[in-house]
């Protein structure tokens, strides 16, 4: 199969529902429904819904409309690091 | 509001079916089970003598109903971690460690309702088999088509269930496509699924319809655009990309 780097990109691509279990690690609650405005397009999408690039040291989940970068995660032998500016908010529905 | 922190618990293998080829379903029979929504899935861990831990999820493809146990149908993948050991490795009586079920995006269950149009490619059958199983414990009436893409006939998993589902319920078909090889006189499609198949497959049902899509990620943003394209309300379909496998 020949594919250029940008399709190779989007073929690895899952979504985020693949690191539901690591998102739940972290906010201890199914985090797949919670909402992310995106700060660089503001359209709203359910994080279950962000495009996830995972075979790489670390985790970053992109907006589905602008594919801007909206969290990445990153974990050590001693830390786990969250960088979330790419939202605006995140809104988490009550259970 | 927040839910307890799922823990690690080892699921005993009860037993092992082999699917296809490339596939096989694992019963497990868990100590803390949860029933889940049909869709969601569980992480599995394996831990080497080393102490390194590697962990995959797998879609469940039985249904809540049935209780105590869970069903994760696994395609191995030949340069993967966690599928050649679960294939060529686990028997039946050894334990898994797994937590779950995961996951709130992807479901589909009675209660909200259809027409249910499933779209799956591959293995990404699987959390799609979860809601139709469900759909038929319930007895549940609402109408669900299975658009169901495959490279060949030995290919498609849950065969002979599915077609035993169609015959014996009015309200659901399955429909197949095959992109690699149709068996000897098939009629049906044989191409990867396009916005034409879409189209005929989603007529009757129109925009009223629930669409779940899920296989390999380019499979599932062709036929997620495609649906965009039609009109269809953005908020009435659900994806999950499983990553690079071709169909």
């Amino acid at each position: 199969m020949n594919m250029d780097d940008a399709d190779m990109n989007t073929a690895l691509m899952v979504d985020g529902n693949a690191v539901a279990g690591k998102l739940m690690d972290v906010f201890g609650r199914d985090m797949t429904m919670a909402v992310a405005r995106c700060a660089a397009c503001a359209r709203e999408a359910a994080m279950g819904a962000l495009m996830a690039f995972i075979r790489a040291p670390g985790i970053v989940l992109r907006c589905p409309t602008c594919e801007a970068a909206i969290a990445r995660i990153v974990e050590t032998p001693t830390a786990l690091y969250i960088e979330a500016r790419g939202a605006t908010f995140l809104r988490l529905p009550r259970e | 509001m927040a839910q307890p922190v799922l823990e690690w618990q080892a699921g005993t293998v009860t037993a092992i079916r082999p699917e296809t080829r490339q596939t096989k379903s694992f019963t497990l029979a868990l100590p803390k089970w949860m029933a889940h929504r049909a869709g969601m899935h569980y992480d599995v861990r394996l831990t080497a003598p080393d102490g390194y831990q590697t962990e995959r999820s797998y879609s469940i493809a039985s249904a809540p109903e049935r209780v105590g146990l869970i069903e994760l149908t696994v395609e191995r993948i030949a340069d993967g971690e966690v599928s050649p050991y679960l294939h060529d490795v686990v028997v039946t009586g050894d334990q898994i460690e797994v937590r779950g079920p995961i996951g709130g995006y992807f479901v589909w269950e009675v209660r909200l309702g259809g027409p249910l149009l499933l779209i799956g490619g591959g293995s990404g059958v699987v959390p799609l088999m979860a809601m139709l199983r469900h759909r038929a414990a319930e007895h549940a009436t609402i109408p669900a088509r299975l658009l169901y893409s495959s490279r060949t006939q030995d290919d498609v998993i849950y065969r002979d269930e599915l077609d035993a589902m169609a015959a014996g319920d009015k309200g659901f078909e399955a429909l197949f496509t095959f992109t690699r090889q149709a068996p000897p006189g098939w009629t049906g499609y044989q191409r990867r699924i396009d916005g034409e198949m879409l189209h005929e497959v989603i007529k009757p049902f129109g925009e009223q319809a629930r669409v779940y899509v899920c296989g390999p990620t380019l499979l599932v943003e062709s036929v997620a655009n495609a649906l965009a394209q039609m009109g269809l309300p953005i908020e009435r379909i659900r994806t999950e990309r499983f990553g690079p496998t071709g169909v």
